[in-house]
């Protein structure tokens, strides 16, 4: 993707989000040390990490839900305080939790509009921009479903993911993280997932891809950060590093300095 | 169950001795009463479906009847004691959320405090003696609460309807409906997706205070004497008419008109079993043969629900 002009180059220069120095205690638990992160403009990142290692503890500091006990955050070069999942949104960071994301008996549109809805006067719902809007934003992501008025149970875990994805999509959102994704899919569903992830970095979209297995966010990914037992101890980029390298990093936790 | 209901109805004209459940006394009595226990129902159902109960609101109904019945010996403005009768159903559904949602204690136990606690209350405030409530000054009153249309509805009987359309406007029509949805289904996404889920569980909870304190002047005026017994055991037959309509246990399904058919199916069956001369004992094995088989049919109609809609959503969907 090319920006003509001076200003943009220094926007592609400077990094969407940067957060800084980060330490998070639960009590006596220290459970980020000292960690950074970077995510550029349009790249996938892959937060990867055996269990407990951290990630979705870095992942609650930056979307508000936890508050850092030390640490910086920047966004698009500013330093920003985020104190709830409504300022990290505001910002335009979606984040997609593994089971968190959808209300499940609420049909298609309902949940891609929750806590959002378009509505008339009086705070009625706004009924055919929801659904006319959740449909294009699904088909923008390539998903097809038949009627915005299903509801979440009868999808497949791909498609629910595409809702949630389509949600982050729709609501203008500058950098998505995905929180384990592609954990409880089948091969295919995973494949779809993937595509998804793609059609938001065409959109000009950041995604962090956070899981534990390093194989479903190597195809995708550009750059690993990988975390052990709250402390980053790799970053690299995808052509630095064999998958096999990167799986011994995880399982032994030894300190990569680059 | 629509079909459920006119069928249960169509049943029972024709079991009745006399048609003595369809003779134009039965339904007139039967429209002017059912709305109470109805009312309260209704408001029990939007709060089932943002997935919290109520076991509260026989004694939230019995406390604002005494201080309704007390104010309205004083000096003040019937019209100004009813308004703070509901200012204090809406305090006390207030109490319920709050402590529910702060004290993060399941609701179920939460109101199965405070319908000991306010029944208790009003006990000893009344000493348990009835008491005679004199309307007099109170004709306004008695067109609004307890007055006919058109000279044959009693009023009640439209509140109810009136009631039950506003719930179901707010519910799937209004954006606070899709919150409750939400904060019922998924509590954590809903929160994720920035609802104030606590607001909105304390908002369900203010609004069946509310409807207490509404039919408790409805009922105090058609009855005119307090007895400290009102609306004991509501509060199990308001849950089995939600349930009876569909509603989830666990939050998140159900929808007016079904909270509205299973409230109507409970009072019919209630009035009839009266009407056909049957022991009123037999009415709670009627209703638990009810509640147990609608539960039943749910479950199974969703299922099938479920296994047709995935086939059509894997048709549909390409990757």
């Amino acid at each position: 993707m090319t920006f003509p002009g001076k200003k943009e180059e220094n926007i592609l220069e400077e990094p969407l989000v940067k957060m800084v120095g980060i330490h998070k205690w639960f009590g006596k638990v220290h459970a980020l040390k000292e960690v950074d992160l970077e995510v550029k403009h349009s790249e996938i990142v892959g937060l990867v990490g055996d269990n407990g290692a951290g990630k979705s503890t870095l992942i609650k500091v930056l979307s508000g839900v936890y508050k850092a006990d030390k640490g910086e955050i920047y966004f698009e070069g500013k330093k920003v305080n985020i104190t709830s999942p409504h300022d990290a949104r505001k910002l335009g960071i979606e984040t997609v939790y593994q089971e968190q994301a959808l209300a499940p008996n609420l049909s298609i549109s309902r949940n891609i509009f929750m806590g959002r809805e378009p509505t008339l006067a009086f705070g009625l719902i706004d009924r055919r921009k929801m659904n006319k809007e959740s449909l294009d934003s699904l088909s923008s992501l390539g998903l097809h479903l038949r009627s915005p008025d299903l509801p979440i149970v009868i999808l497949s875990g791909g498609q629910r993911q595409g809702v949630a994805i389509a949600r982050a999509l729709h609501f203008k959102a500058k950098l998505v993280v995905l929180d384990e994704p592609t954990i409880a899919l089948s091969v295919k569903e995973t494949q779809e997932v993937l595509a998804f992830i793609e059609k938001l970095r065409q959109e000009g979209i950041s995604v962090i891809f956070i899981t534990h297995s390093l194989h479903h966010v190597f195809p995708v990914a550009e750059r690993f950060v990988v975390l052990t037992r709250g402390e980053k101890t790799a970053d690299v980029k995808k052509g630095d590093m064999s998958v096999e390298e990167l799986t011994e990093l995880i399982v032994t936790g030894r300190r990569l300095h680059n | 169950m629509l079909l459920v209901l006119i069928g249960l109805i169509v049943v029972f004209s024709l079991l009745s001795p006399h048609f003595a459940f369809t003779s134009p006394e039965n339904i007139k009595v039967f429209l002017a009463l059912a709305p109470e226990f109805g009312i309260i129902a209704l408001g029990v159902g939007l709060l089932m479906i943002c997935g919290e109960f109520d076991l509260s609101i026989g004694s939230l109904l019995v406390f604002s009847t005494f201080i309704f019945v007390r104010l309205s010996e004083t000096n003040l403005s019937l019209l100004l004691v009813g308004l703070i009768i509901i200012g204090v159903g809406a305090l006390l559904g207030f109490l319920n959320g709050i402590i529910t949602v702060k004290g993060r204690i399941p609701s179920f136990i939460t109101t199965l405090g405070t319908m000991m606690f306010w029944r208790g209350i009003t006990l000893l405030l009344s000493r348990g003696i009835q008491r005679p409530f004199t309307s007099e000054a109170s004709l306004f009153f008695r067109s609004v609460f307890t007055g006919e249309v058109a000279g044959i509805i009693p009023v009640q009987m439209i509140w109810f309807i009136g009631i039950g359309i506003f719930l179901g406007i707010l519910l799937h029509f209004h954006r606070f409906g899709n919150w409750v949805y939400a904060t019922g289904d998924n509590k954590e996404a809903a929160r994720a997706m920035g609802i104030n889920t606590d607001m909105v569980k304390i908002i369900c909870f203010i609004i069946v205070g509310i409807l207490c304190a509404f039919v408790a002047m409805i009922q105090i005026i058609r009855v005119g004497s307090f007895s400290s017994r009102v609306g004991q055991g509501w509060e199990l037959k308001a849950v089995a008419a939600s349930v009876v309509g569909g509603t989830s246990l666990m939050g998140g399904i159900g929808s007016m008109v079904g909270i509205f058919c299973g409230t109507f199916i409970i009072i019919v069956i209630e009035n009839a079993l009266t009407m056909l001369r049957i022991s009123y004992s037999w009415t709670y094995v009627v209703f638990g043969l009810v509640i147990i088989s609608s539960v039943l049919v749910n479950f199974y109609m969703e299922k099938r629900r479920l296994r047709y809609g995935s086939k059509v959503s894997e048709e549909s969907s390409s990757g």
